[in-house]
């Protein structure tokens, strides 16, 4: 701290108060992105995420719908991470081309679940943290380092309205790397995970049919199927079925298929089987 | 209330502690292999329950700081130092914007007065010294069983049968899912782990 | 001459590597009041040559030298006695905050660092003078049971068996290092020491209780018990020390002689 304040900086999260500076409260993230600017109310910290009210008079609250499904694990031959492609804004489907895989690095990965806006924006704020970190250190960053990284800027946001439910995969010393974090500040490593409204069904479909010993295109068509089979019980998820393998070499884009010819493709397999 | 369980009770030369291995996320387990214990130093490990983040959060400034007292120094704090500076560090953020709300219980060996020492803490800063205590709706199930069966001078086998009493009357009884439990002795020799306890009973 | 650039600001390292202003402070220490202290095996002594001994000066305080920081830790001072009084006040409050955070007495070499940490930062930040104090305390803890510590004006500090700080320290030092008989001294001999150190080293031709603070550090029934001698008890102290004097020298003389008589 001493060193810090001596060379003159100013200790990052300085939550901006109203009007003094509107330019640099507004822009104060461009600088650093740990600056939001916050919502012009009188007691913004602790009015954040309750002061919307519907036509009724309840409260809305500013806790998205993890409206996706997302999962990823580990196994013999590296990570597997698989995701849906829908976004949703209440009862209607706003995209079904979004890219919920975040790619980091060409050895990270992140997920998306949650307010897709917070994912995008902290997941950018992690990946320049960890291009600043390689630099520095002239070694990649571990996938717990970076993890932590990230869950540490969010717990700084603890109760400020922030949702995201997000995996953060990838390769290092240790070989492959899982781990969750979320708007909660929670952070775990684990075997497998699954995130968003239709993680129910995806457990459903990975739990059965895991095993640490898959081979690479089991544990692929496991990914692939979890989620597909999540798109069609859940209606917030749905679009394109993502299937990414980090092995120990960075990530591999697997495939994209429409959840639709999926569907199809695995009714033919029924039938004739 | 909360649906983690934490249990510790204090022998005449050891402490043990036990906390569910199940991470609950609304309706789901999204973990089984959950450490809910931190290890503070060389004696002394805290369990720590309540709100999801907080809970890692506080218990690793707590660890890092009893860290850094000890390279400071080149001694560890004492396990009711250690104890009195969490409650501190608890009270001070408990009237601050962000209050940590976390249970804990602190389980120590102190080796200087070779004495155990277990302290139950809520997230109003309110710290005891108890024989046993267990946090939680599973406490509740478990707290009568200690109660009754509880003495200072059983031994390690003894205690650990104790605990699974305890756990197997958390299967039986409550409705939550918390069939596995890690256990943890502290005493003269430092930290260790027992084997996890798998909760056997039969619902009711 | 040379030192008059350097020895205005003392941030400033002069050309041979010297920061003037810190050695002017340890300078002025050595014109202050001797005090020395001593470790025994039962507990800790403190000495102090006290000046101020005007008989129109009221005696509100118990003593001015010796102050009580803690529990467990007392100390004295040699030096500027305004800029003890902050120092001994900032003791008193680092002692108290160390107390609220842990619950339990602060160990005593914590408690020198502390101080010793805010001595330091007035030797390097612009504008500030060091405090022209030494001290030296004398405490009990659980770690290492009795201790003796001597901090000076640079943030210097070092433990002791025995050490003396004020006017001519040296010559007690050199004392102290011939006739302190480590692991052989309790507290009654560390008492008798340091009054014969101080006859030799003070200006006077006799010692004199009301000149003279004595203060002791010792555990009973699992309680520090600091004690500042009373003016009764010093004097008895200087008798037996003035008998014992007489016979050593008496014994010196018988010596001699027979040494001329063979």
């Amino acid at each position: 701290m001493a060193l810090q304040a001596l060379h003159g900086v100013d200790y990052h999260c300085k939550k901006a108060n109203g009007l003094e500076d509107d330019e640099n409260v507004y822009l104060g993230n461009m600088s650093n992105q740990c600056q939001l600017y916050m919502p012009p109310l009188s007691k913004a910290e602790s009015q954040v995420g309750e002061f919307l009210v519907d036509e009724c008079g309840r409260k809305i609250k500013l806790n998205f719908a993890h409206g996706t499904t997302t999962l990823g694990f580990k196994f013999n031959g590296g990570v597997v991470m698989a995701v849906d492609s829908r976004a949703t804004s209440g009862q209607y489907i706003g995209s079904n081309n979004v890219k919920k895989v975040i790619e980091i690095n060409p050895y990270l990965l992140g997920t998306m679940a949650g307010g897709a806006a917070d994912c995008t924006y902290w997941e950018r704020v992690l990946a320049k943290q960890c291009r600043l970190y390689e630099l520095r250190n002239r070694e990649r960053i571990s996938v717990a380092a970076a993890s932590k990284l990230l869950a540490n800027m969010v717990y700084q946001y603890k109760g400020y309205g922030l949702s995201m439910g997000v995996m953060i995969a990838g390769w290092d010393k240790k070989g492959p790397g899982l781990y969750y974090v979320d708007n909660d500040g929670n952070r775990m490593p684990g075997n497998s995970f699954s995130v968003g409204s239709g993680s129910i069904y995806a457990y459903g479909v990975l739990d059965s049919g895991y095993r640490w010993d898959l081979s690479d295109t089991e544990a692929q068509e496991l990914g692939r199927r979890a989620i597909y089979h999540a798109t069609f019980r859940d209606a917030y998820s749905g679009g394109v079925v993502r299937v990414y393998h980090i092995k120990k070499d960075g990530w591999v884009k697997i495939s994209e298929q429409d959840c639709k010819a999926l569907h199809y493709k695995y009714a033919e397999e029924t039938k004739t089987a | 209330m909360t649906l983690q369980c934490l249990i510790g009770a204090k022998f005449n030369d050891f402490v043990l502690m036990a906390t569910d291995m199940s991470h609950l996320q609304s309706i789901m387990v999204q973990k089984g292999d959950d450490d809910k214990m931190y290890k503070m130093s060389s004696n002394l490990v805290m369990a720590v329950s309540g709100e999801p983040g907080d809970t890692t959060q506080f218990a690793e400034y707590i660890a890092k700081n009893i860290q850094l007292y000890k390279m400071r120094n080149g001694y560890e704090l004492a396990p009711s130092a250690a104890v009195h500076f969490t409650r501190h560090t608890l009270a001070t953020h408990l009237r601050s914007r962000e209050p940590y709300f976390v249970n804990l219980l602190m389980g120590g060996y102190d080796t200087n007065t070779n004495t155990t020492e277990l302290h139950y803490m809520d997230y109003l800063a309110a710290s005891v010294p108890v024989k046993y205590y267990a946090f939680g709706y599973g406490g509740m199930f478990t707290l009568s069983i200690m109660d009754k069966e509880y003495r200072p001078d059983l031994n390690q086998d003894q205690a650990y049968e104790l605990l699974k009493k305890c756990t197997s009357e958390i299967k039986r009884r409550f409705l939550v899912n918390l069939p596995k439990f890690r256990v943890r002795i502290i005493s003269k020799d430092g930290i260790k782990d027992l084997p996890h306890i798998v909760a056997e009973g039969e619902p009711a | 001459m040379q030192a008059r650039r350097y020895d205005s600001k003392t941030t400033i390292f002069s050309p041979e590597g010297r920061l003037y202003q810190v050695e002017y402070a340890m300078e002025a220490i050595g014109h202050a009041g001797t005090c020395l202290g001593i470790l025994a095996n039962d507990g800790v002594i403190l000495a102090a040559e006290r000046r101020n001994t005007n008989k129109l000066l009221d005696d509100v305080f118990l003593s001015d030298k010796i102050y009580k920081i803690d529990e467990d830790v007392a100390c004295c001072v040699a030096g500027i006695t305004s800029d003890a009084n902050v120092l001994t006040n900032e003791l008193r409050a680092v002692a108290q905050r160390h107390t609220l955070m842990f619950g339990e007495p602060i160990p005593c070499e914590q408690l020198v660092m502390r101080l010793c940490d805010i001595k330091q930062a007035y030797t390097q930040y612009g504008g500030k003078r060091p405090f022209g104090v030494s001290i030296l305390y004398m405490g009990w803890d659980t770690r290492y049971g009795y201790q003796l510590y001597q901090s000076d004006p640079s943030g210097n500090y070092s433990g002791w068996k025995a050490t003396c700080i004020g006017n001519s320290s040296a010559a007690a030092v050199s004392i102290l290092k011939q006739e302190y008989k480590v692991g052989e001294t309790d507290l009654h001999e560390a008492l008798l020491l340091a009054l014969k150190v101080m006859s030799k080293t003070l200006d006077m031709t006799k010692l004199n209780a009301e000149k003279l603070e004595l203060a002791t550090l010792v555990r009973k029934d699992d309680k520090t018990v600091i004690t500042v001698l009373p003016v009764e008890e010093v004097t008895k102290l200087i008798k037996e020390h003035e008998v014992r004097e007489a016979d050593a020298e008496a014994a010196k003389q018988e010596g001699s002689s027979k040494k001329s008589d063979s």
